[in-house]
C-alpha cells in the first residue's frame, strides 16, 4: 500500500477518535436515540430539537459511559437546534470550526449513531453551503449538504472538518448520499440568542 | 497534524473551483435547471439531451451570474448529448481528459443547477469498450460512482488534473453514466455540421430467425435477420433486398439480432456501398447495398 494512502488512513482515523471524545447519545429511555457533541466541558450539549421534541425524560450517555438525565435549556424548531444541560465537569469538548470557510470540494466527516452503530463515521465532500437551493422552496435557512452516508442516528452529531472542528450539525438526509447539516455559525447564533454571548462558543476542557 | 488530509481537502476544492469557470446552468425545462459545459470558448456549450425539454426559450446562467439566452444547435438522442450555443464573450472552456485515467482514480463531479458550483466525489469504478445504445455507440463505457445530485445531468465528470474525462447523465433509464469525451467530441462535431448525427438507413423490417442447422454450421451463426418488409424506393429496395431474404452479415460483421444491424448503420457508413451476405431460396449470396442516411 502506498505511504501515501497509508498516512491518509492514519488521519482520518486520528480524526474520527478525536472526534468521538466529544459526541454523546441522546435518548428517552425507550430505545431510539439521537446524538449530540459536548460543547462546553461544564455539560452544555448541542443536539437537533427534532432529537428532543416530544421527548419528556431525557437522559445522554457521555463518552466515559456515564448515563446522567439532561434538562432543556433551549429549543429552536426552525433552526432545529437544542441546547441541552447536564450535571457534570471537566467534559471533553469539541474543537470549534468556521462553517464559512467551507467551499464544494472540501473534506468532511459525520460522527453519530447510524441505525444504533454507536459512534459511526461517514466521510465524504461538501457538495455547497448556503441558503439557495432549487430543488427545495427557499426557507431562508443556511445549510451545509454533503456527500456522505448519514442514516437515522446521526442527527444531532457533528459535521467536522479536516482537523476535527466542528462545521455543523447534521440534521437530515435528503438521499442515500446526501446529508444536511446545520452550519456551526448558526449554532453560535442560537447559542448566543438563547444563552448569551459567553456560552456560543465552545469553551475548551481546561479554561473554567 | 492531519497534512495528507488538509492538502487533499484544499486540493479537492481548488480543483472545484478552477471547473466551476467552466460549468454554466441550463434551463430548459419547466422544473429543476441542469448543468452544461463549456466546450469551446467561441460559446459552444454541451449538455444532456434529456434536459432539454423544449427548443426555444432556453436560458444559460454563467459562472460569472449573468443569464444568457441559448440556441439549441442540435442533439443526439442516442448519446443523450445536446448542443447548445450562446454569445461568448469571456467564457472559459474546460480542458478535456487525453483518456490517461484508470479503475480507481478520484473523480468529481461538477453540477450548477442553481447559482453556484456544486460538487461530489468519487472514483473511477469501471471503464470498457464501446457499447451500442440501441440507435447509437459510446465509445467506451465508463462508470463512475459518484452521487448525482439533482440538476447534475449534462454536466462533467472531472478528474483531479481538472480536465473533462466526459460528461454525467442519469438520461439511461435512470442509470447514472458518463459518456466519454472521445464520443463528445464525435457528437459535437457533428451535431455543429450537420445540426444532428447521421445515421445509416436501409429501409427494411426485419425479425431475428433460427437458421436450418446445416446452414448454421456452414455460416458459423445461430440465428440471422428475416427480412418481413422493404420500404419502397429504399435503399434496400435499391439494392435489390427482397422479402424473405434473410440477411447472415453486413461487411463481414455478423448480423444475429436486430441490434447487431443497427450498430453497423453509422453514420460514417452513410453514403458508402456494403456487401450484404444473405441467405435466399438456400443459398448464399452476396449483395451490394448503398446505405442512406435516416430522415
Amino acid at each position: 500500500m502506498s505511504d501515501l494512502l497509508q498516512q491518509l488512513n492514519a488521519e482520518m482515523a486520528s480524526v474520527a477518535d478525536n472526534v468521538k471524545r466529544s459526541l454523546v447519545q441522546i435518548s428517552n429511555g425507550r430505545g431510539g436515540a439521537g446524538a449530540g457533541t459536548i460543547w462546553h466541558a461544564d455539560g452544555l450539549i448541542v443536539t437537533n430539537a427534532h432529537v428532543i421534541s416530544g421527548r419528556h425524560s431525557l437522559n445522554v450517555t457521555l463518552p466515559d459511559g456515564r448515563m446522567l438525565p439532561a434538562r432543556v435549556l433551549a429549543q429552536d424548531e426552525t433552526r432545529d437546534l437544542a441546547a441541552l444541560a447536564v450535571e457534570a465537569s471537566g467534559l471533553p469538548t469539541i474543537e470549534p470550526g468556521d462553517s464559512r470557510q467551507l467551499k464544494p470540494g472540501h473534506w468532511v466527516f459525520a460522527v453519530g449513531h447510524p441505525w444504533g452503530v454507536l459512534g459511526a463515521v461517514t466521510a465524504g465532500i461538501v457538495i455547497g453551503v448556503g441558503s439557495q437551493w432549487p430543488e427545495f422552496p427557499p426557507s431562508g435557512q443556511d445549510y451545509v449538504v454533503v456527500s456522505l452516508k448519514v442514516r437515522p442516528g446521526n442527527s444531532g452529531g457533528p459535521l467536522v472538518d479536516v482537523r476535527g472542528r466542528l462545521v455543523g450539525v447534521n440534521a437530515m438526509m435528503t438521499g442515500p448520499n446526501v446529508g444536511v447539516a446545520v452550519p456551526s455559525h448558526v449554532v453560535k447564533a442560537f447559542l448566543r440568542e438563547a444563552l448569551g454571548t459567553p456560552r456560543a462558543e465552545p469553551v475548551p476542557e481546561g479554561i473554567l | 497534524m492531519a497534512e495528507v488530509l488538509q492538502s487533499l481537502s484544499n486540493a479537492l476544492a481548488d480543483t472545484v473551483q478552477a471547473a466551476g469557470a467552466g460549468v454554466v446552468r441550463v434551463e430548459a425545462r419547466r422544473r429543476l435547471p441542469a448543468t452544461g459545459i463549456v466546450w469551446s470558448a467561441d460559446g459552444v456549450i454541451v449538455t444532456a439531451h434529456h434536459v432539454v425539454e423544449r427548443d426555444d426559450n432556453i436560458t444559460v446562467g454563467l459562472p460569472n451570474g449573468q443569464s444568457v439566452s441559448a440556441t439549441l444547435v442540435g442533439r443526439d438522442p442516442s448519446t443523450d448529448v445536446a448542443v447548445l450555443r450562446v454569445q461568448g464573450s469571456s467564457l472559459t472552456a474546460l480542458d478535456k481528459a487525453s483518456g490517461d485515467y484508470r479503475v480507481g482514480h478520484l473523480v468529481l463531479a461538477i453540477g450548477r443547477p442553481g447559482e453556484s458550483v456544486l460538487s461530489t466525489l468519487g472514483i473511477i469504478s469501471a471503464l470498457g469498450e464501446s457499447f451500442r445504445t440501441g440507435a447509437g455507440k459510446v465509445d467506451r463505457y465508463l462508470q463512475a460512482d459518484v452521487s448525482m445530485y439533482p440538476g447534475f445531468s449534462g454536466g462533467p465528470l472531472i478528474g483531479v488534473d481538472g480536465k473533462v474525462i466526459g460528461m454525467n447523465t442519469s438520461g439511461f433509464r435512470g442509470a447514472n453514466i458518463t459518456i466519454p469525451v472521445s464520443t463528445l467530441r464525435r457528437v459535437v462535431d457533428a451535431v455543429l455540421a450537420h445540426g444532428h448525427v447521421k445515421q445509416g438507413y436501409l429501409g427494411i423490417g426485419a425479425q431475428p430467425v433460427r437458421l436450418p442447422s446445416a446452414l448454421s454450421q456452414q455460416l458459423n451463426q445461430e440465428t440471422a435477420l428475416l427480412i418481413a418488409s422493404v420500404e419502397p424506393d429504399s435503399p434496400a429496395d435499391k439494392g435489390g433486398l427482397l422479402l424473405g431474404d434473410t440477411l447472415v452479415a453486413l461487411d463481414g460483421e455478423p448480423l444475429r439480432h436486430i441490434d447487431d444491424l443497427m450498430g453497423l448503420l453509422t453514420s460514417d457508413r452513410v453514403g458508402s456501398t456494403v456487401t450484404v451476405r444473405l441467405v435466399r431460396g438456400g443459398e448464399i449470396k452476396e449483395v451490394k447495398v448503398t446505405i442512406g442516411e435516416r430522415a
